[in-house]
Parts: structure tokens; sequence; C-alpha cells
């Protein structure tokens, strides 16, 4: 476009903002509020006008100059700080840290009131420029300008690493100035608090505690060794309390149990003649529980106590267990672990806090070597049955109930459990027979004991037997309520009628009774038969009691306890002077080993040989003649001729009741075997032995051999068949 | 004589005002008065014979002097509001004014505190409350926003590209999701300045290593200060971009998985409990619905889906909007006809349970029917059908209010925040404030 020569020439004024005021207005106002800002700085602040400043502050960001503020005040006050920055360092000594604490006060109120003023500033200004608040400012200032000063910085660290070690070694230092002084470095930021004193302190406090463990564990014992450490320890904690950050607790702490324990845990632990071992031979319950509570703060650490003392149990254990000194006498071998449960559960409690993993450990030691020693179910069966013939006697019921829960304990331990039964039922059987049972109840409340452990079928049987005891007594009640009056003056009877299969009996050939008597049994045994149909009686003459009335002389009258087989052959005498062994055994047809026994028992014990023998040895012969010994005398009216008899099995008896054990078990892994199959209906070999170990636990341990065995033997029976692709298989034929 | 001694005298502009040190100290230590009084400036009222000279406007110091005494506020109808807030921000009362003017939000009891009218041309396309009491509101590819008194400030824009989303990152910070423009790297999102309006950095997406630009859609905050948004880039690159709020950088992207819509969604929303993101993408951006929640520890597949894609149904039956119960563990959608649906959270592939009102709503239509709008607030479920905005409450969610303002037409969007409801009509470019009042005197 060419231009014209009517050009139009106009302008447009710019617009303008209406002129403000005196264009030295910022420049005046500024100084104004900079000489406020020295005044608060020289603690001369009442001669100032707070709303004028206020004002003043507002109208500067009013009128677009809150940026010349905002410089302002940030040159001013690193002015400021710079000159106090000057006379902390002028500080001499000790006075260091006071001139360094009474600057930051001096700051600290400074900025509080520089803030009062500039509020508006600080409310509009800097949030919609972004730009750092006040009170904010006067700390990042302060950290620039005097923390981090050169000639600061590494003098401030310093006094307090020094302070700090003075207070380690036991001089009083003025916690009050390091809290504040904390405290400041705290205010700064988590940043400057860890950079510039918690980072150099933790490493310090390492090397220190690095040292002093080593020259502690190489003089001190355990014990006191471990009191020292947690002296440290608390001490660090109290530290923190009373001037640290709480967030260093951790952290400081760890320092510690890493330089003074985890460093040395082994060394402590093995340490001859005061170590573990001897805190648990000793019983030092309290030196246990600060190893427990030390131990505790460290990874492995408790691993540690706890393996030491799972070996130191399971060795001292099988010794005990091992010993044969021990084994001569069951009630005492009992005792002995039942002590040295007691120890440790105490131990355990009291050091320990009863800590789940001890206890298991405890546990799984007992189970250990409790089961090396294959009598010891046989050996608590006679503990208990010492404790139910006579140890309870006089005892109160709470004290009862406390040594069977300590038996059953131990019955835990047990793997053979069905072994323990068939002992325990045997005891049982001869405690009932006997009415040696102290306490009735005692002996409910083990058999209750035991079905809650074991279940309803361990015992079924053991409940059988005093249910049949109950029921003699009914039916005697009843005999002699029918038949008493035409009985007279006779011997009275008593019996028990135990039912086939619940007691431990064998069968024996019944023996002959004199005369007197199988005429009453005649009676009773028509009478109960008369009242119950179906059944037979078995004269079990073995295991019956007798009490007689004899007269050795002509003065001597005496009650005489005797066994059945005892009576037999004493009642011979009523008749005779004298009997060879042959006419007392053609008499009484009593088998030769049990009448062996009961002659030994009347004629060869000291003060009770009721009988002579010719000639006089210990032992029975098959030649030897027996008279009555007119010159027996005593001093009790009562006398008890017991039966000599072996109170711990003979082997060859062991070996029969294990026989019958290992019997009575083929048909409950059958069982077993069958119940798992049902439900599962193929399942491979191992897992077949797995699952049949699991299942048969609470009673006994069983043989893998044995379980093979029994498969076999129920394919053989048509139960089961080998699967014909896989002969590792098992199916299940219904 | 305590009683004497707790008397403060001022002199405000020429007049003179009588009250207590106890009065004051509500105003609390960041204020002026807290400051004036405290021990540091040595003014102690009990010291002082003399009464404090203060050079401002001596009738609001009387209207903000009584705030300070009764907690309430009453503004004489010759004072301009305008110049209220001022003398507050003065005094640093502003906290004491918002409190005074509206209490905390219920449905129920909200009434309509004023209308403010919009300048920009065309359908606003957003509007969003903001944590203090104020609002942004994004028209085409300008966002304008007002801080709680409506004062307006500066507007933002991305490259003045079309505004999808926006959402307020905090008091002070406001991000906004716009449209790329072909070949640049305009457009994106963008996190702004609410008071100047100023763009502090924009969020890139990263693919195999290459920054791309991208359209940003709808946008999700959660309390861990990550920022959610979908995006589609140019190279099919949709999907559900992470980014953290403050340092700005993009830390996870989730690709759309084929046959199903991330990168394209109407609505983000981050579930606090399940640590999931629920992405809706509605009819009639795409011809199906697709709903779900995504779980970033786990890209490999969702973790639960619901779409009408293959489903038989008519118009009737299309999810307009959808918004996350988790209280209830379920998602409620809405349609055309503002019938409300639910769908279970806890288990996937589950049906909709539609609940018809359907007969009343027939043939009511207007002119410029706006799509509905679901809002969820403190238990009470809102949602917005042409000039109103209905109220369920209960586990049943009965309808108890509807709001209504016939000035505007349709609500095309509406905001809960701050103790205020925002309504953006889309007519005149209008929108409401509806507040609850301060609790009555008796």
């Amino acid at each position: 476009m060419s231009s014209g020569p009517k050009k139009r020439n106009f302008q447009i004024e710019a617009f303008k903002h209406k002129v403000v005021v005196d264009p030295k207005y910022a420049e005046k106002t500024w100084k104004v509020l900079e000489d406020a800002i020295k005044e608060i700085y020289n603690h001369n602040a009442s001669g100032l006008s707070f709303e004028e400043l206020y004002r003043n502050a507002y109208n500067m960001v009013l009128h677009k100059f809150g940026e010349k503020l905002y410089s302002g005040l940030v040159s001013t006050m690193t002015l400021h700080l710079q000159s106090m920055s000057k006379s902390i360092e002028a500080a001499q000594g000790a006075s260091f840290l006071d001139e360094l604490n009474a600057k930051w006060n001096d700051h600290n109120k400074a900025l509080q009131m520089i803030r009062d003023i500039l509020m508006y500033m600080d409310r509009t200004f800097i949030p919609s420029t972004h730009k750092t608040p006040v009170h904010e400012l006067g700390l990042n200032l302060w950290r620039d300008y005097v923390i981090h000063s050169s000639k600061i910085q590494s003098r401030l660290l310093n006094t307090i690493l020094e302070l700090i070690q003075r207070e380690r070694t036991g001089e009083v230092i003025n916690r009050g100035l390091m809290r504040n002084i904390i405290k400041m470095l705290m205010d700064l930021g988590p940043s400057v608090y860890q950079e510039d004193f918690e980072k150099p302190f933790l490493n310090v406090s390492a090397d220190f505690y690095r040292a002093e463990s080593q020259e502690y564990i190489e003089c001190c014992d355990c014990a006191d060794y471990l009191k020292k450490a947690e002296r440290r320890l608390n001490e660090e904690i109290d530290r923190v309390s009373h001037y640290l950050d709480t967030k260093t607790e951790p952290k400081i702490t760890n320092v510690v149990e890493k330089e003074m324990i985890a460093n040395h845990m082994l060394r402590l632990v093995h340490m001859e003649n005061s170590g573990l071992v001897k805190m648990l031979l000793d019983d030092k319950s309290e030196d246990l529980a600060r190893m427990y509570n030390l131990f505790r703060r460290v990874s492995d650490g408790l691993s540690t106590i706890r393996d030491v003392m799972t070996s130191h149990i399971r060795d001292t254990g099988k010794q005990l267990v091992t010993d044969p000194e021990k084994s001569k006498n069951p009630v005492e071998f009992v005792e002995t672990l039942l002590e040295k449960r007691d120890k440790y559960d105490k131990i355990i409690i009291s050091a320990f806090s009863n800590d789940k993993t001890f206890q298991n450990a405890l546990s799984s030691s007992f189970e250990y070597f409790i089961n090396l020693n294959p009598r010891s179910p046989e050996y608590m069966s006679l503990f208990v049955d010492d404790k139910l013939r006579k140890g309870l006697k006089g005892v109160k019921d709470e004290d009862v109930e406390l040594i069977l829960d300590k038996v059953m304990i131990l019955f835990r331990y047990l793997q053979e459990k069905d072994v323990f039964e068939k002992y325990y039922k045997q005891h049982l059987a001869k405690r009932l027979l006997s009415g040696k049972t102290v306490s009735d109840d005692a002996e409910r409340s083990l058999i209750v004991k035991l079905k809650t452990e074991c279940g309803y079928q361990f015992t079924s049987k053991l409940e059988g037997m005093f249910t049949d005891m109950k029921t003699s007594q009914d039916t005697m009640q009843g005999f002699y309520a029918a038949c008493g009056a035409e009985l007279g003056n006779g011997p009275t009877l008593v019996v028990q009628v135990l039912t086939t299969g619940s007691w431990p009996t064998q069968s024996t050939n019944t023996c002959n009774l004199p005369a007197e008597l199988s005429t009453l049994c005649e009676k009773f045994r028509s009478y109960y038969l008369g009242t119950h149909t179906g059944r037979r009686l078995t004269w079990q003459t073995n295991m019956g009691t007798a009490d007689l009335r004899a007269t050795f002389g002509t003065v001597q009258k005496y009650e005489l306890n005797v066994s059945t087989y005892q009576m037999c052959v004493l009642m011979l005498f009523n008749n005779t002077e004298h009997l060879s062994y042959k006419e007392i055994e053609q008499a009484t047809e009593i088998p030769s080993s049990d009448l062996k026994r009961c002659l030994q028992s009347l004629a060869c014990v000291k003060g009770k040989n009721v009988l002579r023998k010719e000639p006089m040895s210990k032992d029975i012969g098959e030649d030897d003649a027996f008279s009555v010994n007119d010159n027996f005398t005593s001093k009790l009216r009562k006398v008890k001729i017991g039966t000599v008899v072996a109170q711990k099995e003979s082997e060859p008896e062991k070996q029969e009741t294990r026989q019958r054990v290992e019997e009575d078990r083929k048909p409950q892994i059958e069982a077993a075997i069958v119940r798992i199959m049902k439900s599962r209906r193929v399942l491979d070999h191992n897992n077949i032995i797995a699952e049949v170990t699991k299942q048969l636990q609470s009673r006994f341990l069983a043989n893998p051999g044995e379980i093979k065995k029994r498969i076999e033997s129920l394919i053989e029976r048509d139960f089961l068949e080998r699967d014909n692709a896989d002969r590792r298989l098992y199916r299940y034929l219904a | 004589m305590g009683v004497q001694k707790d008397r403060v005298k001022f002199n405000v502009g020429g007049r003179h005002f009588e009250t207590t040190a106890t009065t004051l100290a509500i105003a609390g230590r960041n204020s002026l008065f807290g400051a004036m009084f405290d021990e540091n400036w040595d003014l102690d009222p009990t010291a002082a014979a003399d009464e404090h000279f203060i050079d401002r406007n001596p009738d609001c110091f009387a209207v903000l002097l009584d705030l300070l005494r009764t907690g309430e506020l009453y503004i004489p109808p010759n004072i301009p509001e305008r110049l209220l807030h001022r003398e507050a921000l003065f005094y640093g009362l502003s906290d004491h004014l918002r409190a005074a003017k509206w209490g905390p939000f219920d449905g129920n009891t909200v009434r309509l505190s004023r209308s403010i009218p919009g300048r920009a041309p065309g359908d606003g396309t957003a509007i969003r409350a903001g944590p203090d009491g104020g609002c942004c509101v994004a028209h085409g590819s300008m966002v304008h926003v007002y801080d709680w008194a409506m004062e307006e400030h500066p507007p933002m824009n991305l490259d003045y590209q079309r505004v999808n989303d926006a959402v307020w990152a905090d008091s002070n910070s406001i991000v906004l999701s716009a449209c790329e423009r072909l070949g640049r790297d305009d457009g994106g999102m963008g996190l702004f300045n609410a008071s100047t309006g100023e763009l502090k950095y924009k969020f890139h997406v990263t693919h195999d290593d290459q920054v791309k630009s991208f359209t940003g859609g709808a946008l999700s905050l959660n309390s861990d200060y990550r920022l959610f948004g979908s995006c589609r880039g140019r190279s099919n690159e949709y999907g559900v971009g992470v980014w953290d709020q403050l340092s700005g950088k993009q830390v996870d992207f989730f690709y759309e998985p084929p046959g199903w819509s991330l990168g394209e969604a109407d609505k983000l929303q981050w579930l606090h409990g399940a640590n999931c993101l629920m992405v809706a993408t509605l009819f009639p951006r795409k011809d199906n619905c697709y709903i779900s929640l995504l779980d970033f520890r786990d890209k490999e597949r969702m973790v639960w889906a619901w779409s009408d894609a293959g489903a038989p149904v008519g118009d009737e039956r299309r999810v307009r909007d959808a918004i996350a119960m988790e209280e209830c563990g379920s998602i409620c959608v809405v349609n055309e006809y503002e019938d409300l649906g639910f769908m279970d959270l806890r288990r996937s592939g589950g049906a909709m349970r539609w609940r018809s009102r359907s007969p009343l709503m027939k043939g009511k239509m207007p002119d410029e029917p706006c799509y509905p709008k679901l809002a969820l607030h403190q238990g009470q479920l809102f949602s917005s059908m042409n000039d109103t905005i209905s109220v369920f409450c209960g586990p049943d969610w009965v309808l108890t209010s509807r709001l209504r303002n016939s000035y505007g037409g349709s609500i095309c969007d509406f905001s809960i925040g701050g103790d205020r409801l925002f309504a953006l009509h889309s007519e005149e470019n209008v929108f409401d404030v509806w507040e609850t009042r301060p609790p009555p005197i008796m």
C-alpha cells in the first residue's frame, strides 16, 4: 500500500494509573521498617508503634512494593545474623554454647516480632508469589549464616559430642543447655539435626561402645557384662528423653545393641563358668532375665539362647534317663524328671517372660530324652501307682490335682502312650482289687485327664473297671440280702465280678478252694446266674485276698491278711501239722511258680514267717517240708503278709508286655489305614505312612515297617489293592 | 477488678470503641490484635491508659468487632461486602469472616446464596469447587477462578486449547487438562497458581523414553499427592497416566487393554480404601459404556470391569454418569431419565439393578437436555437433571430434596466442596452458589 498524502496521524495517550504518591514513598517507608527491625534486634522495641509499622508494611504490599519489602527483609536480617555470628565466634571456651543459646533466643524473639509487623505480607503476598514465609525464612537464614558458618559448624558439633562423652564418663553436664541447643537444631529441620548432629553422634557412639565392650568382655564375667550393657542402654534411653529427638532413640539403642550385644553374643553365651549353662544350673533367674531382655533386642539373640538351653536340657536329660542308678527306682526317676521340668518351667516364667518359643523348646527337649528310655511309660505308671497307693495320703485335694497335672505334662511327652495305658491298666487293676487306692476322686480325676488328652477310646476300659467295682458292691449287698440268713456264721465272701476284656486278667486255672469256701462260692454262683442270664463266671483265685484268724501255740491270736493262694495253703494246716511241698501242690493245684512265691512269703520273710520250712533257706525247693510256726509273734494284732512280687517287671514279663502292646497296635494301625483309605479312595505309599503316623500320634509312634506289613495284610484280605499302572498307589476296595 | 483491667480502648479512624482483651483474644495470635497485644510489643492493655489508634474504616471495624464478640456476622446494607473483605484481610480476620458466612454443608438445608453470571461464549465444560469455598469454571479454552468471596482472579488457559477437565490440587493450585494441537507440544496437562493464573509446570507423558504430546481427559487426585489423568496419544498411546503432583514427574502409565476404553474416560475417581482408580467411559463419547477399577500394582489386568457392550439395551438404559460409593461397596450410575442403577463392586461381572423413576420424567424433556451428573458428599447422593439437582439420603437412597433455580437453563455440571455446592448452567453461563446458613440463634 502506498501511503497517501492524507496520512492520519493521531496519537492515543497511554492510559495512566493514578499516580500514587511521592516517588520516594517506598524508600521512606522501608527505611522506617528497617530501623524498626534494627531496634528490635537491639532489644529496644518499646519506643516503636506497632500500629504504625503494621500499617506501613500493609501499605507497601498494597502499593505493589511487596518485592522490595521482602528483599529488604532478607538483606537486613542477613546483616544482623552475620553480626550475631561474629559475637558467637568470639565466645571463649565454655561460654560458646551459652552465647549461641542466648543469640538463638534473641533471634527467635525478634523473628516473632518482625513477623507480627509483616503479617499482611506473610498472609497475602508470600503465598501468591510462592516465597518462603517469614518465620521459615528467619530459620533458614540462621542456619546458613550461623550454624553453617565455617567457624561455628564444626566447633558446635565437637562441643556437643565432647559434652556427651564427658557425661558418659560420669561427669554432670548442663542438660538444660544441651536440650535448648539440640532443640534449635531440630527446629531448623530434620535434615539439619540429622546431618549436623545425629549422624556424627551415632558414629562416635559406635566407636565408644566398640572399645568399651572389648574392654569389658576381656575382664568381666557374663552376668557383670550384661549388667553393664543394660546400664549403658538405659543411660542412652535416658539421654534421649532428656535432650535428644525421640526419633533418635531406636537409632542409638541400635548402636549399643549392635556393639555391646550382637557382636559378642556367642562369646557371652558360651562363657566358661559364667555363661548361659552356668546360669541355668544355678537358677540365676535375674541374670537370665537380663540376658533375655537384652538379647531380645538383636536378631538371632533369642534363638541363640534357645539353642543353648535346648542342647543343655537334652544332654542333661539324656544322662538322667540313661543312668542305670536312676532306673532302679522308678518313683525317684519320675520325680527327678518332674523336678527338672519344674525348674525350667520356673526359669521360663520368671526369666524368659513365659515366651512361647521357649516353652516349645522345653517340650521338644523333654519329648526327645524321655523317649530315649523305652521304660519311661512303665516308670510313669509306677509313679502314679505309688502316689495313688500311699503317696497322697493326707495330702490336700488341690495338691493332688497339682501332682496329677504335672504327671500329665510328662505323659504328653511320651510317644508310646499305649504302653503307658497297658501298664496303667495292670497297676490300676491291682489297686482296685486289693482295695489299695487311697482316693477314689484322685483316681477318677486322673482318668478324666487322660480322657481329655487321648480321647474316650483310651480310657473306656479303665472306666469299665471302675463300673465293675461299683456293680460288684451292689451285687454283694443283693447277695447277702437274699441269702444272708441261710449262710449263718460261716466265712464272709466278697466277690468282685470283672468284665472280661476290661481287666488285664490271665486265664489261669482255678485252684482248689477249701471246702467251706467252695460251697459259699457255689451259692454265690447260683445267686448271680439266677439274677443275670447268659453269663459265665470264672474264678480268678490268683487275684483275691483273705483275712484269717489264726492261733499260734496256745495264746497268740492274730488276724492274718493274705492272698487267696496263701489262704488255701494255710487252711490246709487246720488239719495237719506238717505238709511237704508236693502235698501242698497236690491239694491246692496252685501253679508252681505262684505256689513257690506264696510259700516264700509265708515262710521266708523275717517277722512274718507264720510257717516253718525244712530246711531253712531262702528259696523254696520241691522237697521242702512246712509246719506251723508256733513261736510266731508280732507286735501288731493284724499281720499283713504280702506276696513276694517284683514291683518292677522282670525281663521276661517286660518282653511279654511289649509283645502284647505290639499285638494291640496291629488292629489300630489297620483301622487307621482303612479310615484314611475310605475317605481318600486312592493314595500313595508315603502319604499313607504320613497320615497313619499323624492319626496315631496321640497314642504311639507307629513304625513305618509295621504300617507296611499291615497294608500288605489288608491287601491280602481284599480291603485294598495296588494300582495296576502305578505300583506305589493303593486303592480302597469298597 | 479483673473486669476493669480487661478493658481496651480504640480510636479507629476517629471513632471511639471500647472492648475487652478477652474479646480480642478470640481473633487468635495470627491476627493484628493477637500480635498487637503480645508481650513482645509491650502494649499490655492494663498498662496503657491511652486508647490505641488504628487508621482504618470505623464502620467495618464495628462489624468485625461485633463478629468477634458474638461469632455472628451482620452486614449493614450500607457496607459493600467487598469492603468488608478488604478490612478483614487487613486485620487478619478473613478466616473468621468466612466461617461466619456459611455453616457445614447439608444437601437438605442448603439455600441459594447467589448466582454469578459468566461471560464466556458457548457452553460451560465443568465447574469444580475448591477446598476453601472458591471454585473454577471451565468454558471452552478458558478457566475462570473465583475465591471464597467470589472475587474473580486472573483466568488461566493451556495454550488456548479446549479444556476437558480441571481439579483443585490444593487451595492454591489447579490442574487443567486440555486437547493437544497437532504437531506441537501444546495442550496436555498443567498445574496453575490459582490466585495469579500462572502456569507452574506441565505434566509430560513418556512412551519408550520419548516425550509424546497427548490430549488430557478426566483427572483425579489421591491423598498421596498422585495425579491421575486419562490420556490420548497420537500413536494409539491410550491409557491412564500417573504423576507425582509435587514434582510433576510421571511415575506410572496404565495402557488401555484391547477392546476397552481408558484413554477417553469421562470420569476418574480414586478409591482410597480399595487403593484403586475407577475409570468410566460413557455414552455418548463411545458407543458403549466401560467402567473398570485399576490397581496400579498389577498392570496386567483390571481388578473389576463392567461394560454394556454386546448387551441389547435401549437408549433409556444407557449409563450417562457413574460414581463409586466405597462405604456401600457399589457403583451408582444414572441414565438419561435420571434412573439410578447400582452394581456390586465386590464381585466382577454382576448385573445392574435399575431403580426406575422414568414415568415421572418421560415426556417432560426440555429442548436442550443436559446429561445427568452424580456426586456424593458425606452419605448424601446428588444427581443433576435439567435445571434441578436431587438429593438422596439413607441406605435406600430416598429422594429428600430438590434444588432448583429457574434462571440459566439446564445444569451441565455441578460440584460440592468447601461446604458449598456450585451448579453451572448451560444456557446463560451462569453459576449458582448453594450454601447452608449458620445454625439459628435460638
